[in-house]
């Protein structure tokens, strides 16, 4: 029997190519090793998908995976992870989501799906509690998220079931592809989308109807009581709550670290047309959260007349208003708002869709595409009338589409013409709205991080605003005031090593990055420690902790290292030690990763040369394993 | 004392859900919640649906055996696991919906004001329930 609490204490293992359906025991050796979620995503991948498999073949796996706080009355315990091989970096890919799927799985009994194979036709899972099976999607396929959701819904005649879908760029293998989580929600980065429509999987969908047992609720209730007291007191809670992470646009433009025009600038002279006072004056319908959530940063929008009359979604973020906005020089919110919902009903993760288009106009700019190249597409800045279309397009493969379909690395590798230098990437993967040269930790994670090109994996959010108070909360009074000014480099390393493994705790356990652990400053490693002992019975000291944060971070570079990544690709794009920022408070600066590289592989015990974990470090981490097959 | 909504304010979190469970049931088990929240879609608007405490009670004047007595400290009717028969009378005399059946144990529960300390109420981050004295 599993011993821990917390968990459901099993998971589905689903073979799409014969149609089995197994059911087993949570391993009790993960848990120990690491955790759930994203830690037990990571083990899985290492042990079973191979470096020679294709992300698009029958072979990768694709992992939902909850963890042991998740659905709990922990703060913002409404996360979950998919997991996957990657095939837009080709690599360890993870997306993590909100919502309330997660803790469906958890009511319904289980704690994880890892799917694996490729079903003869579309199909989705069907999980009722106990009752699992794979049911013909064939009048599904073709349909786009929220159709796919209400269909299933309809059939099953509950508004409760919980789906995760795929749209036409899942099942058209778009590179960036992302899956769709009840209620509007992405798993978005990555690609996993196209994993899950290689595998003619065109939905998951879950009612539980079952208890979430923890080992302690009495001391579990006193710790949650006083986690959402905390929050409820933190100083920056109402500015959270009330504008979610828009409400930084205007903040992030004046530091200058609000990419414009492919990272040309930093900053959007129109930025007042898609602010936060703009959305909420427009569009604001109400307040919005995810399960369990207290900060509720979610809001309903509706846009209330004009062309894109009635266009009504949520999760409206500060990525995709850069993506969509700024990035391509779109000052119609409006358009924006819609570009924003057509992504969503497509399947497209919005961060690399907007890169895609933001890097084809200026190589358009540039005079490196024409009109011969885009089949008489004109790709002028800003001009949203050839936006909506394109990424139709890029869903569905066509005409100029198809080849933004792959990813940025890959449509400069096809269109060649010294187009590299316009991809803004780290491995494969599209930077989000985060400008190193504005930010010179940021620069660091986006290098560094397992799944490419990615701000969440650090997540350093104190030396955003250069303002102490939450470094002071969070590493006292030691490292400041370097390790909150966003253009000093000192400490960056620690910073972004100390992210990394808690990032990774906070999504093996099903927690929320934006809801109190990263943003808010609030939540930290003592407290997550606490709150796993008295849910799973586990002992838990924050040491302990730290080294699993620590082991899950260093098989992801394993995992990577396997796949031919080494210090080399440790590296952010030409433009951002090339060009001097022209704006803001970044204005003049440009980015040297080495020195806090450097540093980085010192305090993570990685071998300066090759940037892989030494085999003394993996001892150490009880990764005996990760030498032999490094050595290989 | 009774509970109101203040159906503006919410934001669909079930986090009174979620505590009410632990409180009632020891685990976390939106389907053994004393309150619900209702949705007319997944992005609202939402109602947090709780037993009103009525005057004369349907549940109670439903019951044949007269298991649902009101608490006279705290204004709460309080079903009595010990007389309950499990007929679900008082499930369908509620107008409002807010008295269930547990099938596995054969009894009904419902809203019982936490003994006068609603923990909906200390939880709820926005106040979309509150106690009206």
């Amino acid at each position: 029997m599993f011993p821990y609490r917390g968990y459901a204490g099993k998971c589905l293992y689903v073979d799409l190519t014969s149609g089995k359906i197994e059911t087993r025991e949570y391993d009790k050796a993960l848990a120990e090793n690491y955790l759930g979620g994203n830690g037990f995503g990571t083990r899985l991948l290492w042990e079973n998908v191979a470096p020679e498999v294709d992300a698009l073949a029958p072979e990768n796996l694709l992992i939902f995976s909850t963890g042991p706080l998740c659905g709990t009355i922990v703060p913002n315990p409404g996360r979950m992870e998919v997991i996957g091989k990657s095939p837009l970096t080709g690599i360890y890919g993870d997306a993590n989501t909100g919502g309330f799927l997660g803790p469906e799985f958890k009511f319904a009994g289980w704690d994880a799906v890892v799917i694996t194979g490729q079903s003869p036709r579309p199909v989705y899972l069907a999980i009722a509690d106990n009752q699992v099976e794979l049911r013909d999607a064939s009048h599904l396929w073709g349909l786009t998220t929220s159709q796919t959701e209400n269909a299933i819904r309809q059939t099953w005649g509950d508004p409760l079931v919980k789906t995760a879908t795929i749209g036409p760029a899942g099942e058209n293998l778009v590179r960036f592809a992302g899956i769709q989580i009840t209620p509007q929600r992405s798993a978005a980065r990555c690609g996993l989308g196209a994993v899950m429509g290689s595998k003619r999987l065109k939905a998951i969908a879950v009612r539980g109807h079952g208890p979430i047992r923890v080992a302690d609720p009495y001391r579990l209730h006193k710790l949650a009581i006083a986690l959402h007291q905390r929050l409820r007191a933190n100083p920056i809670f109402p500015a959270v709550h009330a504008s979610g992470t828009p409400g930084i646009v205007s903040l992030m433009d004046a530091l200058g670290r609000f990419p414009t025009q492919n990272f040309r600038m930093g900053s959007f002279p129109y930025v007042d047309h898609i602010n936060i006072d703009a959305l909420r004056a427009r569009a604001f319908v109400r307040d919005l959260a995810c399960f369990g959530c207290p900060v509720a940063c979610d809001k309903l929008y509706r846009v209330p007349d004009g062309p894109y009359a009635e266009t009504a979604l949520r999760s409206v973020e500060y990525e995709t208003l850069n993506a969509l906005g700024a990035c391509i020089w779109n000052a119609d919110l409006d358009a924006l708002l819609a570009a924003n919902r057509l992504c969503d009903e497509l399947g497209l993760d919005t961060i690399s869709a907007g890169r895609v288009i933001s890097f084809a106009m200026e190589l358009w700019d540039e005079e490196i595409l024409n009109l011969d190249d885009t089949g008489g597409l004109a790709l002028y800045w800003g001009d949203m009338d050839t936006v909506l279309p394109l990424l139709r397009m890029i869903a569905y493969r066509e005409g100029f589409g198809n080849l933004l379909a792959e990813g940025v690395r890959r449509a400069a590798q096809t269109i060649g013409r010294g187009a590299e230098r316009y991809a803004m990437h780290v491995k494969g993967m599209e930077i989000a709205a985060q400008d190193g040269r504005a930010q010179k930790s940021m620069g660091l994670a986006h290098v560094t991080s397992t799944r490419g090109a990615d701000h969440l994996k650090a997540f350093p959010v104190i030396d955003e605003t250069g303002y102490p108070d939450e470094g002071r909360r969070r590493y006292g009074e030691q490292y400041l005031p370097d390790i909150v000014q966003p253009l000093a480099t000192k400490y960056k390393a620690f910073l972004v090593k100390d992210g990394e493994d808690f990032g990774a705790v906070v999504d093996s356990v099903g927690m929320c990055k934006s809801g109190g652990t990263f943003v808010l400053a609030e939540i930290y490693w003592p407290d997550i420690a606490a709150a796993l002992e008295a849910a799973t019975a586990m002992e838990m000291p924050v040491e302990r902790l730290q080294r699993i944060g620590e082991r899950i971070y260093n098989l992801q570079r394993c995992y990577n290292a396997l796949h031919g990544i080494t210090r080399a690709d440790d590296k952010l794009p030409s433009r951002f030690s090339e060009e001097a920022s022209p704006s803001g408070n970044a204005k003049g600066q440009t980015i040297d990763i080495e020195p806090m590289l450097e540093e980085y592989y010192q305090l993570r015990g990685w071998d300066a040369e090759t940037g892989w974990p030494t085999a003394e470090k993996l001892r150490e981490l009880g990764l005996e394993d990760a030498i032999e097959r490094l050595q290989r | 004392m009774h509970l109101e909504a203040i159906a503006e304010k919410c934001t669909g979190c079930r986090i009174c859900e979620n505590f009410c469970s632990v409180k009632h049931e020891g685990a976390i088990w939106p389907e053994r919640a004393r309150i619900r929240i209702l949705a007319e879609t997944d992005s609202g608007p939402f109602t947090p649906n709780v037993c009103r405490q009525c005057e004369d009670a349907a549940c109670a004047a439903a019951c044949p055996v007269e298991a649902i007595t009101k608490d006279q400290a705290t204004g709460a009717w309080v079903v009595n696991d010990d007389e309950c028969i499990g007929c679900e009378s008082c499930v369908e005399a509620c107008p409002y919906h807010a008295i269930f059946f547990d099938a596995e144990s054969g009894k009904a529960f419902k809203c019982d004001l936490c003994g006068g300390e609603p923990e909906c109420v200390a939880i709820c981050p926005f106040g979309a329930v509150q106690k009206v004295p």
